[in-house]
């Protein structure tokens, strides 16, 4: 391997991560808890809807409870998988250790980054299988779950940046998972409150609402990225599908305008996707920033 | 090799540091010796290129640390006063990880990992899990580790601390060979006569301020400004009392378990006077020897502060 492109932590903690039966019990635990979810599904869905459905619907609805199974499993697994990559450093005292070789601190973050990720991605990966089950029913294309799985990525990148930066911010990787989890439900759920609040509060304002809103918290839910994908490959075109959702949900007024500029007019989970990859830029630039070890280079002389 | 001026390390009003100076020689064994929170780790760390100075300069080799860290870095093998491993690593592993984060070739770290683990007496161990290992052994480990990327200049952390007789032995052993392979270490420790020991020059540090510097034998006379012998003689312990206490450079005679403890000021030259005149006057004296540095004693008076932990 080029050497540029070599990174000792990623490397190192690959081959300790798979060591053992631990990574193994994971990846079964997991397949596990989708295979059993998914078969209870399937056992409602085949006997209440095979008869008045098409294949297609069952397939779809399908393919929806298993693509939002996963992302719920990923937001769970994920700063559980990062939360601790910095701070246990810190309380195994191996991070000055690492800080004083030749490895820059960006590259310490990167390799601990990726390594999780890499986890994630093995999970994803053994995922196919099941999602391949899809198939049997039609109505959704394999690029439609590549897309989907992309999606999971970007997800993983931008929730497992947050667990990084907590587990820099904090000294007790106890302390950085809690937070993590808690940013994870703001995020997740908080933000869709905020949201609609926002959007009741913009519409109420207006009687007959004629421009296009969204809140700008929502761009940074992973989850409504999720929502507006799935209702895309679901065959609801409305350009702001998930928004109308939404809007029916929580009672608020349909606005009925068009998208302004470049940016509305990405598709929802784009968009979601750019803001939360460039938070996550943000939060690793942050966090080389607070372990590098001259942060507070105050020199007189 | 290792020039410090004027280092000042502050946290707010605390001064860790107060315009430190010190230089250690190429292929020399430093010894910092100090009470706890005298910042002997602040320092090191500093050296490390761990922590910013406040103000001041660090030259290791003429490389400055803080402009050109990770040039530094390579000539440097840290070792804190911790051991710092990890548990799910092996051995070989463990060397291995180190020696690629500091950039040395796959087959040239393999190379001196195995080297390195002959040299502390663990090469029967590279297969082991660093959990397993005794903790002399991970220290031993900790010690090769800071030398996987064969640097010139080491910084070890108090490293005998908590070892047993036998592993504090065996970490002396190791840094005798290291100072035969030409490496110079900057140690620090609270072990004085083990330090006085295997120490080329001593720092004594207290409050931040490098307090005295110098060989053992140097500032035992610039501190106290007396050389001690001992002497035994067979009989007429009160007219060799009574003789030595004529003697100018006699400060002090002490009588101690049969034989007489003198405290006197000068040379060498003084010291053959005296015992010159304690045989020409027929004083049986069989046994005539210089003591060996006490430094802890000269660390109390220097350090004064009476509290410290030794």
């Amino acid at each position: 391997m080029k050497r540029w492109l070599y990174n000792p932590v990623l490397a190192s903690s690959l081959k300790t991560r798979m060591r053992g039966w631990r990574a193994a019990a994971a990846v079964t635990a997991y397949l596990g808890v989708m295979l059993f979810i998914a078969y209870i599904f399937f056992q409602i869905n085949l006997q209440s809807y095979m008869s008045i459905s098409s294949g297609r619907s069952v397939g779809l609805r399908v393919y929806l409870m298993l693509a939002i199974l996963q992302f719920a499993l990923i937001l769970l697994i994920t700063p559980a998988q990062t939360a601790g990559v910095i701070s246990s450093e810190r309380e195994m005292q191996t991070l000055d250790l690492l800080l004083c070789t030749k490895m820059s601190p960006f590259s310490i973050i990167i390799g601990k980054l990726l390594s999780s990720l890499a986890f994630i991605l093995l999970l994803i990966i053994s995922s196919i299988p099941l999602f391949s089950l899809v198939f049997l029913f039609g109505g959704i294309a394999p690029e439609d779950i590549a897309m989907l799985f992309l999606f999971y990525i970007i997800t993983a990148f931008a929730v497992g940046s947050i667990g990084i930066f907590y587990s820099v911010l904090f000294k007790r990787t106890v302390v950085s998972t809690v937070v993590s989890y808690i940013t994870i439900f703001f995020l997740g759920i908080v933000s869709v409150i905020l949201g609609v609040y926002l959007m009741s509060i913009h519409y109420s304002q207006i009687p007959r609402p004629s421009d296009y809103y969204v809140p700008l918290i929502f761009y940074i839910n992973p989850a409504i990225g999720l929502s507006d994908l799935l209702f895309r490959q679901a065959g609801v075109t409305a350009p702001n599908a998930y928004y109308g959702i939404l809007a029916w949900l929580f009672g608020v007024g349909l606005g009925s305008g068009s998208p302004q500029g470049w940016f509305q007019s990405l598709p929802l989970w784009i968009a979601n996707s750019v803001v939360m990859s460039g938070i996550a830029v943000l939060l690793l630039c942050a966090s080389t920033w607070l372990i590098r070890p001259y942060k507070r280079l105050g020199r007189k002389s | 090799m290792l020039v410090v001026r004027d280092l000042v390390k502050k946290y707010g009003n605390f001064i860790a540091v107060d315009h430190l100076n010190m230089e250690v020689e190429r292929g020399q064994i430093f010894g910092f010796i100090g009470p706890n929170g005298a910042g002997k780790t602040t320092t090191m760390k500093i050296i490390a290129t761990l922590l910013a100075p406040t103000s001041g300069r660090v030259t290791v080799d003429g490389i400055d640390v803080f402009k050109e860290p990770i040039k530094a870095r390579e000539k440097i093998g840290y070792m804190p006063d911790f051991f710092g491993v990890y548990d799910n690593l092996k051995v070989m592993e463990y060397l291995d990880f180190y020696g690629s984060a500091y950039g040395v070739e796959y087959r040239e770290r393999r190379r001196i990992a195995e080297e390195l683990l002959e040299l502390v007496d663990l090469s029967d161990k590279k297969d082991a899990y660093v959990d397993t290992l005794s903790r002399g052994m991970k220290q031993r480990l900790c010690l090769a580790r800071c030398l996987i990327h064969n640097p010139e200049l080491l910084i070890l952390d108090e490293p005998a601390s908590g070892m047993d007789p036998r592993a504090r032995a065996e970490i002396k052993a190791i840094l005798k060979e290291l100072k035969r392979m030409g490496k110079t270490i900057l140690i620090s420790s609270h072990i004085l006569p083990e330090m006085a020991e295997i120490c080329d020059s001593v720092g004594i540090i207290d409050r931040g301020r490098l307090v005295v510097q110098g060989s053992v034998e140097q500032i035992m006379q610039r501190m106290t400004g007396r050389i001690v012998v001992r002497i035994r003689v067979l009989r007429d312990m009160d007219r060799a009392i009574s003789l030595l206490k004529e003697q100018p450079m006699v400060t002090g005679v002490v009588e101690e378990d049969q034989e007489l403890e003198v405290a006197c000021n000068g040379s060498e030259e003084d010291l053959w006077q005296l015992l010159r005149v304690l045989v020409s006057s027929d004083v049986p004296v069989v046994s005539f020897r210089q003591m060996e540095g006490n430094l802890e004693q000269i660390f109390m008076e220097v350090t004064s502060d009476e509290e410290m932990a030794l």
